[in-house]
């Protein structure tokens, strides 16, 4: 609704008085227009509407030409950047024959619908992109053709990495299967760390389709974040450690095969070490368990809690007792003392292994599982 | 001095409308309806106040309220909350109600 009508009012609105929204707010001016918000409300609502908006009608389907150039390499790097198309940092000049490259590591035809994205799902509109511009934007982010099949799927996933919400969420990648290790994924020492060029650019490029095919991360218009997110710039990539976890991977937890290739969105407020907490301390009888109770039973409820172990760490839990998953997603649910539990439901909480275990460390954050799609149909 | 690339780049925007797998056109998901008719005047109108969920939505609309109380007396305001997400649509029948009941409405507010 490209003329749909609105008055800004200044924000925030929540935590105010009575008296604070009445005089700062209802009796205030739209920040954006300037007006007194009241009048412009009452305008809005008895200013006749124009014959343009009398028409149903579609917006136009391009973004613009097919092609930038021939120009200098300077000259592109300057005109994305200006069109809000990267992340500021230089990209790779997507040309035909790098694309052209790109396109032939999948068996899918560039032309073919991968999905849509929206900044916000039922506050903007979808944007739907082909292969072909999942390739380019891979390109850009400096991905290996092999990593295609991986950006693709989570391409599928219509999911956004950028938020317009003004909590500054981030996103969360999480790869099992075969895969990891064809593309070399680190899941050892440094995971979640920029030490792979499979782990840097795969994050990459779905920052950047959100940008270029999602809508996102225009600020101002699709992105409101207070604060920003570093997260935002390559998401939290995270190929589990299935060779030295105790439990069955993530994805064999939501129906796969051990043998499929799969990617499993997150999305919330990011991930912290867990020493961050007061909760997390060092004894002479370490209780994995607790501390992972305690610090969850502190979260915010809204996304619940993500647990992102060593394998050291994990061997502990399983040590303790825990020799699945979901016996103790169980009892950090809720355990049989207590009256009730703190997250709404026990798919709130999620348990992946990634990193090396040369110590006792493990993350974890307020983040929600979305969904899984194949890598191995995007091949 | 710089040199030209030899061939030109491409552009990685997406198609701006939602187009479904393998179709050319766009679905109608990307279709605007006309706007509602506007009202000459609010004298002696319905409006409804529609509180989103969102937070402070609730707070903020009783001081739109006390707004028209104060200044438009004439204006009959209705407050309803929203059903449902506070991001998806209502899940009962608000808007059948504000169509048989109401002439205008306005949705507030986000954060």
């Amino acid at each position: 609704m490209p003329h749909l009508r609105f008055t800004f009012v200044k924000s925030p609105v929540w935590g105010k008085t009575a008296d604070q929204l009445r005089h700062d707010v209802v009796e205030g001016t739209d920040p954006i227009t300037g007006k007194p918000v009241m009048q412009e409300v009452v305008s809005e609502l008895t200013t006749p509407v124009s014959e343009e908006d009398k028409t149903s009608r579609t917006i136009p389907q391009s973004a613009g030409p097919d092609h930038f150039g021939p120009d200098t390499a300077e000259n592109l790097q300057k005109l994305f950047r200006e069109k809000g198309m990267t992340d500021y940092l230089p990209i790779v000049l997507p040309t035909e024959e790098k694309v052209d490259a790109m396109l032939k590591a999948t068996s899918h035809k560039p032309d073919e619908i991968v999905g849509k994205i929206s900044p916000t799902p039922g506050v903007y509109e979808y944007w739907s992109y082909s292969v072909r511009q999942v390739a380019v934007n891979a390109v850009m982010a400096g991905a290996d053709p092999k990593y295609f099949p991986v950006i693709l799927a989570i391409a599928a996933a219509d999911k956004e990495s950028i938020s317009s919400s003004d909590n500054s969420f981030a996103e969360a990648v999480v790869i099992n299967g075969p895969i990891r290790d064809e593309i070399g994924l680190n899941y050892g020492i440094g995971a979640l760390g920029p030490f792979s060029r499979a782990n840097a650019t795969i994050g990459r490029a779905y920052t950047l389709l959100s940008i270029n095919a999602g809508n996102c991360g225009k600020v101002g218009e699709t992105y409101m974040g207070v604060i920003g997110n570093p997260m935002n710039y390559a998401n939290i990539v995270i190929a589990e450690n299935e060779k030295e976890s105790p439990w069955q991977p993530f994805s064999v937890r939501h129906g796969f095969k051990p043998d499929e290739s799969v990617v499993s969105i997150f999305e919330g407020w990011g991930v912290i070490s867990a020493k961050n907490s007061k909760f997390a301390v060092w004894q002479k009888d370490m209780n994995f368990a607790q501390e992972l109770k305690n610090i969850f039973d502190d979260q915010d409820q809204l996304f619940g809690g993500v647990a992102i172990l060593s394998p050291a760490v994990a061997n502990y839990v399983k040590d303790e007792g825990y020799d699945s998953v979901e016996k103790l997603t169980d009892w950090l649910y809720k355990s049989p003392d207590e009256p009730r539990s703190h997250f709404f439901s026990k798919t709130q909480i999620n348990v992946l292994v990634t990193g090396s275990s040369n110590n006792l460390y493990w993350d974890y954050g307020g983040m929600r599982y979305v969904k899984s799609i194949s890598v191995d149909q995007w091949r | 001095m710089a040199t030209l690339l030899r061939s030109a780049v491409l552009n990685p925007e997406a198609y701006r409308t939602v187009r479904a797998a393998g179709g050319d056109t766009p679905s109608k998901t990307g279709s605007f309806r006309s706007l509602a008719p506007r009202l000459d005047s609010l004298n002696g109108k319905t409006i409804y106040l529609v509180d989103t969920g969102f937070g402070g939505s609730g707070k903020f609309l009783d001081q739109v309220q006390a707004w028209f109380a104060e200044h438009m007396p004439s204006v009959k305001t209705v407050r309803r909350r929203k059903t449902g997400n506070i991001f998806r649509d209502d899940t009962k029948d608000l808007w059948a109600e504000i169509k048989e009941k109401g002439q205008a409405a306005i949705l507030g507010v986000a954060g």
